[in-house]
């Protein structure tokens, strides 16, 4: 399980990690958790029986509630550029073989550079950024990044849970819509 | 769908990997820490475990006295990758099946498209099985779908997700 930090854990260096003294302090018992791997980013994993849902609930994504607190969605463009600058640094970075890359990476490399639509994900956050006051959630704003609707009928048919808003959000939806058209990038 | 997670570990450095002057500790953790962001595959609450974005603290080490291995407490941020229900997302087909179709979706293997989930489409064997529509729009092996997560299972065993998908909606389909 994840121990965060422990008894007498200090965060105490900087992210530009100078040369310094260490201190150690001896551990008395042995129990103490050790893992190179956490467990849980956040909530607790309850065992659930798997089963398809039942209900006839319409189909709504609800990513907030069931992301940890320590984690926030990304937009495919946004992961695209972290990791295509990872796989960048790798290259210089792959004669040590030590450094290793999770069997994952390559999988996910290849998910967003075929799904992406824009090129730059800082102008879409821009963009899509003020429709969080009219109450459009991050998971939202990201699925809208995502699936690169043309109109503002595509963008409720693939995000349900903001029909409800339909009224409130149509004229700043219609108006972001617009501006994220001139950012697709060109196939 | 990606997301970026903080997360605090322990990484335990052996002894004898410690540089006598104590200078490559950060070396020594963030190699570390990548060998165990690496092996760890998947979670069930963020899913699969695709890159180590920064290694932002490195706190104070201690000391195992039983095994003398140093115990360093750290704090990261990572990139994972994990499907939703009712999220669009979109996959390549890698298998054809009389019943149905089965997907990868960025390292996901195992979603799969029921035949029942594909409206217009119907089952075809043109040299290789494909599913085709009336507008000869073709599910085959290699094609890029867009399908809504129906319903998603964490397999605790395999550490692997297995999800099913659906094209019933506008605009889902090969692309």
């Amino acid at each position: 399980m994840s121990e965060k930090g422990g008894k007498g854990f200090k965060s105490s260096l900087k992210s530009s990690y100078g040369p310094r003294e260490s201190k150690y302090t001896f551990l008395q018992d042995s129990d103490e958790q050790i893992q190179g791997s956490s467990a849980k980013g956040g909530k607790g994993s309850k065992a659930r029986k798997s089963t398809l849902s039942k209900e006839s609930q319409p189909l709504e994504l609800k990513t907030d509630k069931e992301l940890p607190e320590n984690a926030k969605c990304l937009m495919d463009c946004e992961a695209f550029e972290i990791l295509q600058g990872i796989k960048e640094q790798m290259a210089v970075l792959s004669e040590d073989p030590s450094l290793k890359l999770p069997v994952s990476f390559d999988r996910g490399l290849e998910y967003v550079k075929y799904g992406r639509c824009y090129m730059n994900p800082q102008s879409v956050r821009q963009i899509l950024e003020p429709l969080k006051k009219h109450g459009v959630s991050e998971s939202e704003m990201c699925v809208i990044a995502n699936v690169c609707p043309e109109s503002i009928d595509e963008v409720f048919a693939f995000v349900p849970s903001m029909k409800g808003r339909k009224d409130k959000i149509s004229e700043p939806l219609e108006e972001a819509l617009m501006k994220l058209s001139k950012l697709k990038r060109s196939a | 769908m990606f997301i970026k997670v903080k997360l605090p570990w322990n990484v335990m450095i052996p002894a004898e990997a410690m540089d006598p002057n104590g200078l490559m500790i950060q070396r020594a953790v963030l190699i570390r820490l990548l060998d165990a962001f690496a092996s760890k595959k998947a979670t069930k609450d963020l899913g699969y475990f695709i890159a180590l974005k920064n290694l932002e603290e490195i706190g104070e080490g201690r000391i195992r006295e039983t095994t003398g291995e140093i115990v360093f407490p750290v704090v990261f941020s990572g990139i994972t990758f994990k499907m939703f229900k009712g999220e669009i997302v979109h996959g390549v087909v890698r298998q054809v099946h009389k019943s149905g179709v089965f997907l990868r979706c960025g390292p996901c293997e195992n979603v799969y498209l029921s035949q029942y989930k594909m409206p217009g489409y119907d089952y075809v064997v043109e040299g290789n099985p494909l599913f085709m529509n009336q507008n000869m729009s073709r599910i085959q092996i290699g094609s890029r779908v867009r399908f809504i997560v129906l319903d998603i299972q964490w397999k605790e065993a395999e550490k692997e997700f297995i999800a099913l998908a659906s094209l019933e909606g506008n605009n889902l389909g090969p692309f």
